[in-house]
């Protein structure tokens, strides 16, 4: 059974920005779906609108066959939502901010004492369930918000980038929690990401979004294998010739070679595919030695869904916290000098 | 109540001022003209009045607060209904307004400020500052969610505390001001609302003046609920 289906769904926000530009997707119960896509892409947009938080432009939506505008309520009784940031008040102890979660969605009483005890084991915070919620680490409010969203049994469970901002550590144990509740819990969990390794090890079907558009859809193997190639990065920036140039040459040098698929551009350079990629390596370096070109650096991989990303939108998608740290390292190289 | 630094200052800031303005204005008493036996009995309804007034602009800055922590987001996205949310909001303040002011009100009667009316005056009272606070928690609320900067909502609440509360018969009778600042007391709807609660304490049940007062404050809260709700609509479409 379908239990989320989007059929041309449009956003355009009174500023005149098309934030949605017509997308239609469907995930069906007990699926584990993803939203992959860069910062800005839409994602928290689509999420807003399916959770009843946001008025859509146009298109339908409906969550378990309820429109989500005409029946609202009903719609907000079978979701779990967990925004971006972490909502857990401070002041309450872990255990009383899910009474309070509870009694905003009116599970009172026994049900909700056991439901309670239940999601504390589940995400692992029984031993400080008495403490207030200012004395936890990150990754303990981030669960502690998980579980209160879902104090009230849902059936399809938001997550709006659930990990962004999280150490390694604490992200991998969100990874596991949110495995769990979809394989025993039976929920189904629609997720958006801009980490491609979280959409590939979690996500049952992907919708990959670029510009308010959904760009590719399938399962991670299957959009992988679309790829049917390995994928063999070039970086051209600091090559001898000038940027553009040299980026042009490289490729007439490279198209000359048989065996290669295909040839894409890249932020800094080209991203060549190749069924047989390591064999190719060899022929490519004299290539483009031949054509006087020589590339800073080069580096083989399988693919993964971001050389699917790059294939659909010649960009790669960059979660934004390692863009900052990339920019802050090369601040302070250049200060060194 | 896991707070208990702001709860004290919060009430403490009340106090202080019946306090000090009690001993800084006392001699006012003497003036002839002055029409209350004893400053503090005159200035007790003003003082509560400002208390309501700053009160009132904290609900402003509490819902800037849950609209940035994602808090509002995620009782949105909950099975309580919207208008319980906003409702929800204001009545935590006039719990609060009406305690603080029960508690300046039973300092002032130990420091000997009794109402003539006795306890169905202090209810009366109780009742029209809490009316007071709604209307006026409906200008920080809109102000809040239209311009989601708590600093704003506190820096137009403090710019309009001090004109505003001087500029009324809160804490100076009309007939101790110079003839402009009479006019625009006349204008003042502090001043309305302070001479219902002053008629409560010195005179007696006053109908005229008390109606008038309700008429004042119940089309300034109709006027600002309504802007306030149309801003929350906004937000939450």
């Amino acid at each position: 059974m379908e239990i989320v289906k989007v059929s041309d769904l449009t956003k355009e926000y009174p500023d005149g920005t098309k934030a949605i530009q017509g997308i239609s997707f469907s995930v069906e119960e007990g699926e584990f779906f993803g939203f992959l896509g860069p910062n800005g892409a839409g994602k928290s947009t689509t999420i807003k609108i399916l959770t009843t938080l946001l008025h859509k432009t146009s298109g339908s939506v409906a969550v378990g066959g309820h429109d989500i505008v005409a029946d609202s309520k009903v719609v907000r009784k079978m979701i779990g939502v967990q925004s971006q940031d972490i909502v857990v008040d401070e002041d309450l102890t872990g255990r009383e901010n899910l009474i309070l979660q509870g009694h905003l969605q009116q599970v009172y009483g026994k049900a909700l004492e056991d439901r309670v005890n239940e999601l504390l084991r589940i995400v692992g915070l029984e031993e400080v369930a008495e403490k207030r919620a200012a004395y936890y680490s990150g990754g303990m409010k981030k669960r502690l918000d998980l579980a209160s969203s879902l104090v009230h049994n849902p059936k399809v469970l938001f997550l709006d980038e659930p990990t962004t901002g999280l150490d390694p550590q604490s992200r991998a144990s969100i990874w596991s929690y949110l495995q769990k509740l979809n394989k025993e819990g039976g929920i189904t969990i629609f997720l958006t990401t801009q980490y491609m390794e979280e959409a590939d090890k979690l996500c049952h079907k992907l919708s990959i979004i670029d510009h308010g558009q959904i760009v590719a859809q399938g399962t991670p193997a299957q959009l992988k294998q679309e790829i049917g190639a390995d994928a063999i990065s070039l970086t051209l920036e600091n090559s001898d010739s000038t940027y553009n140039g040299g980026r042009e040459m490289a490729k007439k040098a490279l198209g000359k070679l048989k065996g290669i698929s295909s040839i894409i551009d890249s932020d800094n350079g080209l991203t060549v595919y190749a069924k047989n990629g390591g064999y190719m390596i060899p022929d490519i370096v004299r290539a483009l030695d031949e054509a006087n070109i020589r590339p800073s650096s080069l580096s083989l991989s399988t693919p993964t869904l971001d050389d699917v990303f790059l294939k659909h939108t010649g960009r790669h998608i960059r979660p934004e916290e390692l863009r900052k740290d990339a920019s802050a390292g090369r601040m302070l190289g250049r200060r060194r000098r | 109540m896991r707070n208990p630094i702001l709860l004290f200052f919060s009430l403490f800031q009340p106090i202080i001022f019946l306090v000090l303005f009690t001993q800084l204005f006392g001699r006012f008493a003497q003036v002839p003209g002055f029409p209350a036996e004893s400053y503090l009995l005159f200035a007790t309804p003003g003082i509560v009045l400002q208390n309501s007034f700053a009160s009132a602009f904290q609900s402003g800055i509490a819902m800037v607060d849950d609209l940035k922590s994602g808090y509002l987001e995620k009782m949105l996205v909950t099975q309580v209904s919207r208008p319980a949310i906003f409702l929800g909001r204001i009545a935590t303040d006039i719990v609060r307004t009406i305690i603080q002011s029960l508690i300046i009100l039973v300092l002032a009667f130990m420091m000997g400020a009794s109402p003539v009316t006795g306890v169905p005056g202090l209810l009366l009272m109780l009742l029209t500052i809490s009316l007071f606070g709604v209307a006026w928690s409906g200008i920080s609320i809109s102000l809040g969610l239209k311009t989601k900067n708590a600093e704003t909502v506190f820096g137009i609440g403090g710019f309009l505390t001090f004109p505003l509360l001087f500029m009324s018969t809160a804490l100076t009778p009309a007939n101790f001001m110079p003839d402009w600042m009479q006019t625009v007391s006349q204008l003042n709807p502090i001043s309305y609302t302070v001479d219902a609660l002053r008629v409560v304490m010195l005179t007696g049940f006053d109908l005229g003046t008390i109606f008038t007062a309700f008429a004042v404050v119940g089309s300034i809260g109709v006027l600002t609920l309504g802007a306030a709700v149309y801003q929350f609509r906004k937000i939450i479409g």
